[in-house]
């Protein structure tokens, strides 16, 4: 009996692709893991996107607070006058992030980015 | 054997090289960022410390309407007819921008605080304000503007009252300048500073690539593209997305023309990358002509303040280029319709 | 209804049950050193056990890899102490979707498909299953996306090994009638 059969190239090589098109389609695609929240510059802290949470952030002018759901973040209530950061909406894609003026607290989704800063 | 396998894969995807120190803070009315690259922590520390100390000061003389700045100070001085003491660095930052106002045909001049005063965008919360047409026109009709100041001897003086500076379009780019100035004295070789969105590069990467530069995309919350810059190249945008309120269905940008008065968001954003000496200051101050000429003139405008590299996003949403630009730009979200501006 | 206390319960174990029987204690054994080795991420194992779900299929037939792999899932349950925890209906899971891709998979021709191509059916199966009941149950977010390349990943490779180690060792234990 032999220990590999025709099919089984087959079957392997079935399997090798897709293994590959789950590599590319979940670690190419969006690869935001973590959401860094500062607060006046200093680190806030450094969350998962993987667990749905609420954090109250407390700034100068009072709580800034983001909403992580379903592996994205946004500021969900600022109490800053513009108000520019709360109507950024969903973040989703790594190096994308929200300020909030001026109650000096940003959040910024971390992973690979295809830049090192961003001109706005 | 297997587990050992895939805990070495999953590190080997898991591990970089060394990170570089990043500081984040809250100064000059916006978020600043400095990134240091190949140097100890501690002193990428200090050297960063003083920078922000830096723009902490200079962002409480140049303030356009908060009592006890120094710009303050000039404008009530003006209102009165009188002349007013001027520190050096900022008298040679006026020179600078004058130079800038005279050759963009006066698209950009940082003589028209009243106008922006009236808009009311010298608060920080922007309620929806129409000015009075009488009184806009009043204004625009006086054509205040940095040509009518004059500074000798340590003091400033204008031939117009209704002249009132505000340095909102310069103040950002000259600072990024002080920031690199200080970062270079301080023996940082490679940085990168973010001072509101205008950023200078100082040298490259600690592993030799040089650093890249998002450019946000003027209608999502993502980078369009992606540019590299050289050592002292510097970047800046100016977009209908950043300081705006909406009155009567209309959108008012905080960029006022002053040949008008008017506030119409004409383009989504004009950007522009600019290099040599006094980098930081063009970048910042020539978007803003730039966005009022539009594309038909941006790119004669642009030569004539010495900027090659630009980028409009028209009311559309299409792209224009120049062509320079055009070959050192990386897409990330390409708009539907890219242009190559002729050039002049 | 009612059965006197005189009646004598007898079970009777014929040969099948017997193989059954030693089958799913070795794949008992084989699961807790599966949860013994250090794994790089939890739920990533070889998952040796899966060698004697495919001998009992290769030897004794379909029925009796249902029993040998429901048989270890408890058995091992019971031995760790995890019965009824998510871990232990992350088993089942993994256990039983498996299974229901061995079904078709096993009538396919011998001649072309060997062992290898079913462990890694039956691979591809349990962490199908088993990242379902965790997506629809454990962790009710899409964040769990994220590690399923590294599960295809180990699937892939454990398939590929268990599939050649049950074909050495059905080389060695000839099929005999029973």
């Amino acid at each position: 009996m032999r220990l590999i059969r025709p099919g089984d190239v087959a079957v392997f090589t079935l399997a090798a692709l897709t293994c590959g098109l789950v590599v590319w389609a979940c670690w190419t695609q969006s690869p935001a893991r973590t959401l860094s929240i500062r607060q006046g510059g200093a680190l806030w802290r450094e969350v998962s996107l993987l667990h749905n949470a609420r954090y109250h952030v407390a700034g100068p002018l009072g709580d800034t607070v983001v909403r992580v759901e379903d592996g994205r973040a946004r500021i969900e209530s600022d109490p800053s006058p513009r108000q520019y950061c709360v109507g950024q909406g969903w973040l989703e894609h790594a190096g994308q992030s929200a300020i909030c003026l001026p109650n000096a607290t940003s959040i910024t989704l971390e992973g690979a980015r295809a830049y090192d800063s961003l001109s706005f | 054997m297997r587990a050992l396998a895939l805990a070495a894969l999953l590190l080997l995807s898991a591990c970089g090289a060394r990170e570089p120190y990043r500081q984040e803070a809250y100064a000059f009315g916006t978020r600043i960022e400095v990134t240091v690259d190949g140097a100890a922590e501690a002193d990428a520390r200090r050297a960063v410390g003083a920078v922000l100390a830096d723009l902490d000061a200079l962002h409480k003389r140049l303030h356009a309407w908060q009592p006890g700045s120094e710009i303050v100070a000039i404008n009530d001085a003006f209102a009165r007819g009188e002349p007013a003491p001027v520190s050096a660095d900022l008298a040679d930052l006026i020179a600078r921008s004058r130079a800038i106002e005279a050759a963009s045909d006066g698209l950009f001049s940082p003589a028209i605080g009243r106008l922006v005063r009236l808009w009311g965008f010298h608060a920080d919360n922007y309620a929806p304000v129409t000015p009075g047409a009488a009184e806009l026109a009043a204004l625009v009709g006086a054509k205040p503007r940095l040509s009518d100041v004059s500074v000798q001897g340590g003091r400033i003086a204008s031939s117009k009252p209704e002249v009132a500076l505000d340095l909102g379009g310069v103040a950002k780019g000259w600072a990024l300048e002080r920031a690199y100035a200080r970062l270079k004295a301080a023996g940082v070789r490679s940085a990168l500073v973010n001072i509101g969105g205008n950023v200078i590069a100082l040298g490259q990467k600690a592993d030799g690539s040089p650093w890249t530069v998002g450019i946000r995309h003027p209608r999502r919350n993502e980078a369009m593209a992606s540019v590299e810059l050289a050592d002292g190249e510097a970047i800046g945008t100016s977009g209908d997305y950043q300081r705006y309120f909406e009155a009567g269905g209309t959108r008012h940008c905080h960029l006022v023309d002053p040949r008008d008065g008017n506030t119409g968001c004409a383009l989504q954003a004009a950007t522009v990358l600019a290099s040599g000496a006094g980098a930081g200051l063009k970048s910042d101050a020539v978007s803003k002509p730039l966005y009022f000429a539009g594309p038909k003139q941006a790119a004669a405008y642009a030569r004539r303040m010495g900027v090659r590299d630009i980028l409009l996003v028209d009311g559309a949403g299409e792209a224009w280029l120049s062509p320079s630009f055009a070959r050192r730009i990386h897409w990330l979200v390409k708009p539907a319709v890219v242009h190559t501006l002729e050039q002049p | 209804m009612t059965a006197s206390a005189s009646e004598r319960l007898t079970l009777v174990a014929r040969p099948l049950d017997r193989q059954v029987a030693s089958l799913s204690a070795l794949a008992i054994v084989l699961a807790l050193v599966d949860a013994a080795l250090p794994t790089p991420l939890p739920g990533v194992k070889p998952g040796l056990a899966n060698i004697v779900t495919l001998l009992a299929l290769y030897r004794l037939g379909f029925a009796a890899a249902v029993w040998v792999s429901l048989l270890r899932v408890l058995g091992a349950a019971l031995l760790m102490g995890s019965m009824l925890t998510p871990g232990f209906f992350l088993s089942l899971a993994g256990a039983l979707s498996s299974l229901m891709l061995l079904a078709p998979a096993s009538r396919l021709s011998r001649r072309l498909f060997g062992p290898v191509s079913l462990s890694l059916i039956a691979a591809y199966g349990h962490i199908g299953g088993q990242l379902l009941l965790a997506r629809l149950w454990l962790i009710p977010s899409d964040g769990i996306l994220y590690f399923v390349p590294a599960f295809a990943l180990a699937a892939l490779i454990t398939g590929t090994v268990n599939g050649l180690l049950a074909a050495r060792l059905l080389r060695r234990w000839p099929s005999s009638k029973h």
